[in-house]
């Protein structure tokens, strides 16, 4: 249900003419103006579509608008435009004019100069964010909310207009008052005009706005806005009933269960938290070219309710960071979309580039505050990487616009990270190293040192021990293939180096053997019988060899007798090793 | 293998690390359950304390935290927190936040309190493993670890969130054991003194110290008992008792207690004791033997008799403290219901059943006897520790489910060494018992090629076994698997009950539907929300003790009684508010300047835990105090039972908490068939429908009804016109008792007109 209420009037309105630095031309008049004031959110959004003549002798190409004085503070952002297809921007400045000192003006250039006798249509934007004021200001649970806007019947401008229109757009039936307006008056140019109305949509404000973008080159932008929102509608009077609020449909029309906020495309790890953890009343909703986020506060936001929370996510860099080289061009918004129809008092945007970054330049669109650079320190910072803060009071939907941030990075900083990490890594071991391998006791413990000599030096006995029960391994292998294929030729060979290397490990264990005698006795005296058993091990062998050789493979001998004579052997062998064994455990 | 077995040392060391770092990853990871499922929140009630005050010290610095007087608690009376807090707990945390922050890692406070405890899990493991090693071997040592690392009964303190003394403080008494033990085992100054720095730690974190100082002492007095005085625990006790006392009374909490408590005196009897068994041992090495064995018999007597009536003189001259009310109901379970109600209330506090004994340690429970038995067969100076502590921590186990705590730890310690002696018995050929914990490795990776003769000689030693003890292959693998089975179903029991029993956070609730979608309830932390968004900064918030600590971490509003229940006076004031009638309740709450009166409810999604269920401790509380007032007969129906519908009792119907939790709720119908103010957690209809309240007003209600906040009406904005006391035609104090009286009769609000104030007239 969406009524215009209109009120139309057309008079002529004699404007004050003035002269100064910046003057105001008199050679200018106002045709036709068409003003459209849309209240039906929180804001004031007003669209005033100006035609121009120019009725004097010289080109002019400047055009100066205002507002009236009690309004130009809550400004929040003002835009012009021709009216060709083309929708060109024109660009305006703010300027004083010395004869109107209590005035504002926005100086508009425009597209071409405008030739005398000629006429020039342009439109004018502006959003005023305080316009709406509650009216009750408090109200209970039941009632709906009622706001008055307070404007001026005429279009306050510095020249004259021939004729103006003014549309005024509620979106509801629902009108309390309005002033009317005797269709044949002339009057002063403030005429206040007031409408009361009601007005449900969120009257929301965002207090203060902190937008935090740390940008990493690692291939992630993070970003966290902490917002303190607070709903600036009729305050709520009387007591809250979740009874009537669940039950009766018209029961806290005013009030703000949820809003939409709307995220980039690319946003992931969205989190969405306050003081006292995650807020587990949201939605996301991927979107084509957009995330959208229902945000559900903690409790439903009356009139006069605070809340706070933290709304981060990530984007990837590519999207974001341009570079050419060792020069960077970060490309981001200044402020981003939280819901439809926004007013933020303070915003507060910080930008956190990767340590070393240097030759930083920032452009926003515009004007904003640049308050004084700042280091922020994470993780593996030595330095600290540098912080751009720009603050701005008083923004709106339309100031979601893309600011840029020159900066140069020496790519080689880039290693500084990992490196510090494979650093630490390495003195950490290192210190591992240092503290196992050397001893720092106060005292020196000969009997443990010499233990660990002999510990040291029995490591090395068991390796060779190893090495020799290894050839005996070969050795059955080799005896093994010799019953089968009875080649006593390769066999032989193979033997050969068997024993050779069995020899070697013999000698060294004689040797260790006499470097452990001094040490410990007692093992040395093992190591001795370990010594005496191998001797009698490889004797076993060199009957089993013999028996293989010389017997069985001539065929001398018969069956059963050779299984006997070997079974035989063999039990000496499973003996002997039995009790090398039992002295290797005990060499542990 | 036997390759390898050159490096047998470092094999072993290599999987001692390794087994310990498992045991470290896995504790740390079962007790995530909670952090996985919800958020990093910190849990229950006491955790937001300590947060709270950790925060508050890492934000203030630590002598501001000890100078802390926090005048948002027990309104008007504040507290001193500084002298009555352990901080050792806000002091780990703060001082893991404060170097992390120099190696400029931004973790939040907060974050670091979630994790501490499972993080202090790892080294409890690891102390565990030292002090079994001590007490038995490595390999027992390793089974240990591993058993506290996942068992239910340590995980229910020390899950993720649940940021409290005991999550450290059982590293810090299983260290000092340790460091008791190999103290006597060396009898060396060093490691006496650095038992009484982990003991100085123990004291800073948890009030459990005084298991120590009485166990230690128990340990030494058993020892001498039994004939084994030697220098080595002469010298490690004295040293340990005389500096753990002084660094125990560095704690402001704990101050002049260990000189002036009777709970700390049996430490000081031994000290003195141990001295004088000292100086007779000196003097039999001077006297003769006839001599010195009268001189013995009288010396001891005296010093007996002498050492005892001091004590008892001290203590009627009360220069020692008698026993205190929690120490006696250690001793007599009953004792408790009579004297200290708020105690009882607690359900911590409440006798250990079995089936949570078997719930907490599962198989262990059945196998510690068997390692206790091990250890008293074999016993020496350390078993006999470990014996004392098993008995002791049984008894006081079975008198409080909360005590579960402490016999956990040397549950596993004993487990620990029973089966690694089963396996040590049936894997009879690895002698490196710290193999047994990763036995399928060893089967998994059998040397085959170059040693081919060992293997066969393993296998011939095999059979030789069998025949010495006289067990088949067939009986040792059928163990073996059995054990294997057996401890895969407490692995298995132990990661169902953490998920299921221990990682609720207990702000959030979830539900599932019948889909098995998950919804949360978050109501909780919604009213608190609320309360800190949108009330005054210095608003006081009633409500019972319970919630005290969370609304100051959650909402920082001042409340009037908290968990830390020292003043019981003053939780019987509220008790008493919450229990009489709207209107002298309003009188209790005018003279306290409450602001706001939080209630939980619970019978919309039939949430067991509220505050109606609580009721009776409440009145219980408050007739202690003011048994004028408040009767709990009063409360019951002429049949003794407590309940809330049309035959509950009138007193009830009509008290301030039975009032703040249904109001309203008789018009609201939780589904289409079911009468209009039906309660899902007592599954009754209300008595008491249509009421209104006079001096409350509602002022925020959480979506599932679950905490109701009420604003206490200024006596300026009742709704009613302001008429002059002169030109009254009723006096005021009369009008007062009519309403008092006419409590009983139902609909006595009907006549009176409510509304005024430029409101519209509603439907009643």
């Amino acid at each position: 249900m969406f009524r215009l209420f209109i009120l139309i009037f057309s008079v002529i309105s004699l404007a004050n003419v003035g002269l100064g630095q910046e003057a105001i031309s008199p050679d200018l008049i106002i045709r036709n103006a068409e003003r459209s004031i849309e209240i039906s959110s929180q804001l004031c959004k007003v669209s005033v579509k100006i035609t121009v003549e120019n009725v004097g002798k010289n080109p002019v190409s400047r055009y100066l608008f205002t507002v009236e004085p009690r309004v130009v503070k809550e400004v929040a952002y003002i835009s012009a435009q021709a009216s060709d297809p083309a929708r060109t921007a024109l660009r305006l400045t703010p300027v004083k004019v010395q004869s109107r000192p209590k005035d504002s003006f926005w100086a508009l250039d425009l597209k071409d100069n405008l030739l005398p006798g000629k006429t020039v249509t342009f439109e004018v934007e502006y959003v005023v964010t305080d316009a709406l004021t509650p009216h009750p200001t408090a109200i209970t649970q039941k009632e709906k909310q009622l706001v008055k806007y307070v404007g001026n019947h005429y279009i306050y401008s510095p020249y004259r207009i021939n004729k103006q229109t003014t549309t005024v757009s509620l979106g509801t039936r629902n009108v309390e008052s309005y002033t009317k307006l005797n269709p044949v008056s002339i009057s002063d140019t403030t005429d206040p005009m007031v409408v009361h109305y009601e007005n449900n949509s969120p009257f929301l404000r965002v207090i203060r706005l902190e937008r935090v973008i740390e940008v990493s080159h690692w291939g992630n932008i993070a970003v966290e806005e902490t917002v303190d929102m607070v709903h600036v509608g009729a305050t709520l009077s009387g007591p809250f009933s979740r009874y009537e609020f669940q039950r009766e449909s018209h029961s806290g029309l005013s009030s703000v269960k949820s809003f939409k906020t709307i995220l980039p495309a690319a946003a992931s790890d969205i989190y969405y938290r306050d003081d006292i953890g995650n807020i587990s009343t949201s939605h996301m909703r991927l979107l084509g070219d957009s995330v959208e986020l229902d945000l559900r506060p903690r409790f439903p936001l009356f009139g006069g309710w605070k809340t706070h929370y933290v709304l981060g996510y990530n984007v990837p860099s590519y999207e974001y960071l341009y570079n050419s080289g060792d020069n960077y061009k970060l490309k981001m918004r200044v402020i981003d979309h939280i819901f439809d129809d926004m007013a933020v008092d303070e915003l507060v945007t910080r930008v956190i580039l990767p340590e070393g970054s240097n030759n930083i330049h920032i452009s926003s669109p515009y004007p904003v505050k640049r308050l004084p650079d700042t280091k922020h320190s994470t993780y593996l910072d030595t330095k600290g990487r540098p912080v751009i803060t720009i603050t701005k009071n008083n923004l709106v939907e339309n100031h979601i616009q893309d600011f840029e941030l020159d900066y140069e990075f020496p790519k080689i900083l880039m290693l500084q990270e990992p490196l510090l990490v494979v650093v630490a890594l390495y003195i950490l071991f290192i210190m591992v190293i240092i503290y196992v391998r050397l001893d720092f006791s106060i005292s020196k413990d000969e009997v443990s040192e010499s233990r660990m000599r002999v510990s040291g030096l029995l490591e090395k006995l068991l390796l060779h021990q190893d090495n020799r029960a290894n050839t005996y391994s070969q050795l059955d292998d080799q005896l093994a293939k010799l019953k089968t294929n009875k080649d006593v030729n390769s066999f032989s060979y193979a033997i050969k180096n068997i024993n050779q290397e069995h020899k070697t490990e013999t000698t060294q264990i004689s040797e260790l053997l006499s470097k452990v005698k001094p040490e410990a006795p007692e093992i040395a005296e093992k190591i001795s019988e370990l010594q005496k058993l191998d001797k009698y091990l490889k004797d076993v062998y060199g009957q089993k060899q013999s028996l293989y050789v010389e017997k069985l493979v001539p065929g001398k001998i018969g069956r059963t007798s050779f299984v006997e004579a070997e079974n035989a052997l063999n039990k000496k062998k499973e003996d002997t090793i039995e009790k090398i064994n039992i002295i290797m455990k005990t060499l542990h | 293998m036997r390759k390898n077995s050159s490096s047998y040392s470092g094999w072993k060391s290599l999987i001692t690390f390794t087994v310990l770092l498992l045991a470290w990853v896995s504790g740390f990871a079962s007790r995530l359950f909670a952090v996985i499922r919800f958020e990093s929140i910190i849990h229950e009630f006491d955790p937001w304390f300590n947060y709270r005050a950790t925060a508050y010290m890492v934000e203030h610095g630590f002598y501001n935290f000890l100078n802390w007087f926090d005048e948002r608690a027990w309104y008007p009376l504040g507290r001193i927190v500084g002298g009555t807090v352990y901080p050792g707990l806000m002091i780990t945390s703060g001082s893991i936040h404060y170097i992390l922050h120099m190696l400029n890692i931004p973790v939040h406070i907060r974050d670091i309190c979630v994790f501490l405890a499972p993080i202090f899990s790892g080294l409890t493991a690891i102390s565990t493993y030292l002090l079994t090693k001590e007490l038995w071997n490595g390999g027992a040592g390793l089974f240990a670890a591993c058993f506290i690392a996942i068992v239910p009964g340590y995980i229910s303190r020390s899950v993720a969130g649940s940021y409290d003394n005991e999550g450290i403080a059982i590293f810090a008494l299983q260290i000092t054991y340790y460091l008791w033990v190999k103290s006597v085992k060396t009898g060396s100054i060093f490691w006496s003194c650095i038992t009484a720095l982990s003991y100085f730690y123990m004291v800073s974190a948890w009030g459990g110290y005084v298991f120590i100082i009485n166990l230690i002492p128990l340990h030494v007095f058993v020892l001498l008992l039994m004939g084994r005085y030697s220098c080595r625990l002469f010298t490690s006790y004295t040293t340990f008792y005389i500096l753990g006392l002084l660094f125990s009374m560095q704690i402001p909490f704990v101050g002049f207690q260990p000189i002036r408590t009777s709970e700390h005196m049996a430490a000081s009897g031994v000290f003195a004791l141990l001295i004088a068994i000292g100086i007779l041992k000196h003097l039999q090495s001077v006297l003769s033997r006839s001599e010195f064995k009268y001189f013995f018999i009288f010396a001891s007597l005296a010093a007996a008799a002498s050492v005892f009536l001091v004590v008892v003189i001290l203590t009627y001259a009360g220069i020692i403290a008698p026993w205190s009310g929690r120490f006696y109901s250690l001793w007599d379970t009953g004792y408790a219901k009579i004297h200290i109600p708020i105690i009882a209330s607690v359900s911590e506090h409440q006798p250990t059943t079995w089936f949570s004994f078997f719930f907490d340690l599962h198989i262990l429970v059945t196998t510690f006897p068997v390692g206790l038995w091990y250890c008293i067969k074999n016993i020496n100076d350390e078993r006999v520790f470990v014996v004392l502590y098993a008995l002791s921590a049984v008894y006081f186990a079975g008198v409080m489910v909360r005590l579960m705590l402490t016999l956990t730890p040397v549950v596993c310690i004993l487990s620990g060494i029973a089966f690694s002696r089963l396996l040590e018995i049936f894997l009879k050929e690895e002698d490196n018992p710290a193999a047994t914990d990763s036995d399928s490795d060893q089967e998994a990776t059998p040397s085959r090629g170059l040693y081919d003769k060992a293997g066969k000689l393993r296998k011939m030693r095999h059979e030789q076994l069998k025949e010495s003890e006289g067990l088949g292959s067939n009986v040792r693998s059928f163990v073996i698997v059995g054990t294997l089975a057996m401890l895969l179903m407490f692995a298995v029991h132990c990661t169902w009950v953490t998920s299921n029993a221990y990682s609720s956070p207990s702000i959030v609730l979830a539900s599932y539907s019948q889909d098995g979608s998950r919804q949360i309830l978050d109501d909780f932390r919604e009213a608190y929300y609320w309360l800190s968004q949108n009330t005054d900064n210095n608003a006081r918030v009633m409500s019972w003790w319970d919630y005290g600590y969370q609304i100051a971490g959650m909402a920082n509003r001042t409340t009037l009684v908290d968990n830390n229940t020292w003043n019981n006076s003053h939780i019987a004031l509220v008790g008493k508010a919450m229990s009489s009638t709207e209107s002298k309740a309003y009188e209790i709450m005018k003279t306290l300047d409450v602001d706001y009166v939080l209630v939980i409810f619970g019978g919309v999604i039939g949430y067991s835990g509220d505050d109606i269920n609580k009721f009776l401790w409440m009145v219980r509380i408050a007739e202690g105090e003011h048994p004028k007032d408040i009767r709990e007969s009063d409360y019951f129906t002429d049949r003794g039972e407590f309940r809330v519908d049309a035959e509950g009792s009138p007193t009830l119907l009509n008290c301030l908490m039975y009032k703040l939790s249904y109001y309203r709720f008789g018009e609201l119908q939780l589904d289409y068939r079911g009468p209009a103010g039906y309660d899902r957690t007592r599954n009754v209809v209300i008595g008491n429908k249509n009421f209104d309240l006079t001096y409350l007003e509602e002022a925020y209600t959480t979506e599932h009804w679950l905490v109701r906040i009420y604003r206490v009406k200024k006596d300026t904005d009742f709704n009613r016109p302001r008429i002059p006391l002169s030109e009254r035609k009723m006096k005021r104090s009369s009008m007062y008792i009519s309403k008092k009286t006419s409590k009983r009769k139902k609909g006595s609000i009907k006549g009176k007109p409510v509304v005024v104030k430029g409101k519209k007239p509603v439907k009643s």
